[in-house]
């Protein structure tokens, strides 16, 4: 089974993802911010990352780097409320840039392309 | 005592309040840095942009792979796209279209820490010579009207990233700022039979506004500058297109706008700036009434409420103060 880490500081949207995703036959880790999801990523060694970009401390796009440095190939989807990172070409070291909604259809369908992409 | 100044051009009012005793050093911004991790523009991450559009490499080496001197690649995520039509259409008093555009990023250099006004010459040169092959190629799209090259150069203003890199925009739509600038051009022209970009560069080249002059170029501080520190770059023979910029004038704008952008660098202990590229629209032809020209913008100061209330900017340097200070700074 697939493994996602899917970060975000917000509790309610950990807990959607990790239902929708579960639901679709994937495995869930959680973190809640940048700095646990760099211990996520090194103890759990996930298929591909779901990362918010606006968090309280180590925000999303310098968690991006870190996980850069450490990983070229894991794929990381950058989730934001905010269209405006896009402008941030720190957020090009992602594979893909999804606005936030409570429909997870398009994170789910780039999830699934991504990891297809992998293979 | 303060003064107010008309822009001859699109006839925009300035205050000049010059604060006395005001020292360059007094504008140096504490830039703000942010970790980057990894950054996507370097070489050994080409993966992480999208496939490259232009580049110059060494012999043998592949697209999106190392060994390249400058790239072009697309905005891996664009605001405005390539596909589609712009299907202009109104409702009631208000007009919108399909964000249909390219929007481009030059990476200027493959080494992270160097920034554009300490390359070689020789690539300053190609790099202005990526500018015009592209704008030549975005042309060639019937959907484009104009085509927009600017740099942002530190967070402050705009730059996400410290590699250096320009970017190019193609537009559907004409920008309102240089809708000005052609109006107040053709409205001079039809009084005088005169470019008014041309008299404002013969008489900017006799005063105490001109911060470096060479055979093709001049750069000056202009009579009514909206921030401290503003300069733009003209070229002195007439062409209101920069595609018309001649195989000589790579190497004199090369050095003018080096120089420039060290002596800011200098006297403003590294300020972020803007740095802009006007040039005609792109169906338009040479036109007699407008000047291609840079603008170079240092984020010094902050916009607030009174200039967005009323179009007048209070600008507490004096273009000849700054202009002098620019001249005298040391290039070596």
């Amino acid at each position: 089974m697939e493994k996602i880490l899917v970060v975000d500081d917000e509790e309610a949207i950990r807990a959607l993802y990790r239902m929708e995703l579960e639901d679709a036959g994937y495995e869930v880790v959680t973190a809640a911010t940048g700095e646990e999801a760099l211990e996520k990523m090194r103890d759990s060694k996930p298929d591909l990352i779901t990362l918010d970009i606006k968090m309280p401390g180590m925000d999303g796009l310098e968690t991006l780097g870190e996980i850069r440095k450490r990983d070229k190939e894991v794929p990381v989807i950058l989730c934001s409320a905010y269209g405006e990172y896009k402008q941030d070409f720190t957020s090009w070291a992602s594979d893909a840039y999804v606005v936030k909604s409570s429909d997870v259809g398009e994170l789910l369908t780039m999830i699934q392309q991504l990891l297809k992409e992998k293979e | 005592m303060s003064e107010l100044r008309k822009d001859p051009v699109v006839g925009r009012w300035v205050i000049i309040s010059p604060e006395r005793g005001k020292r360059p050093s007094d504008y140096a911004v504490c830039r703000e840095r942010r970790r980057e991790g990894v950054c996507p523009l370097c070489p050994g991450n080409e993966s992480m942009t999208p496939p490259e559009i232009f580049a110059f490499r060494e012999k043998g080496t592949k697209p999106d792979e190392e060994g390249w001197s400058i790239r072009v690649v697309p905005n891996k995520f664009p605001a405005l796209r390539m596909e589609g039509e712009t299907d202009r259409r109104c409702w009631g008093i208000y007009d919108r279209m399909n964000g249909v555009g390219e929007h481009e990023v030059v990476i200027e250099t493959p080494e992270h820490e160097r920034e554009l006004p300490y390359l070689p010459l020789t690539e300053i040169k190609k790099i202005l010579f990526v500018y015009k092959l592209r704008m030549e190629e975005l042309a060639k799209d019937p959907r484009f009207r104009y085509v927009v090259i600017f740099k942002n150069r530190g967070r402050e203003a705009g730059a996400s990233l410290q590699h250096s890199h320009s970017q190019i925009i193609s537009l559907p739509v004409i920008p309102k700022r240089v809708m000005e600038e052609l109006k107040g051009g053709k409205t001079h022209y039809r009084d005088t039979g005169r470019c008014i970009f041309c008299e404002m560069v013969e008489q900017e080249r006799k005063g105490e506004r001109v911060v470096e002059e060479n055979e093709d170029f001049i750069a000056f501080a202009p009579y009514a500058a909206r921030f401290p520190y503003e300069t733009w770059i003209f070229p002195r023979e007439h062409a209101s297109d920069y595609r018309q910029i001649r195989q000589r004038q790579y190497g004199t704008l090369a050095v003018i706008l080096r120089n420039t952008l060290k002596r800011l660098d200098r006297v403003l202990e590294d300020p972020p700036y803007n740095l802009v590229f006007h040039t005609s629209p792109l169906l338009e032809g040479n036109l007699p009434h407008y000047h291609w020209h840079i603008e170079i913008i240092p984020k010094v100061t902050r916009i607030a409420g009174f200039e967005w209330g009323t179009g007048f900017y209070i600008n507490p340097t004096p273009p000849e103060e700054s202009a002098a200070y620019l001249r005298e700074a040391d290039l070596t």
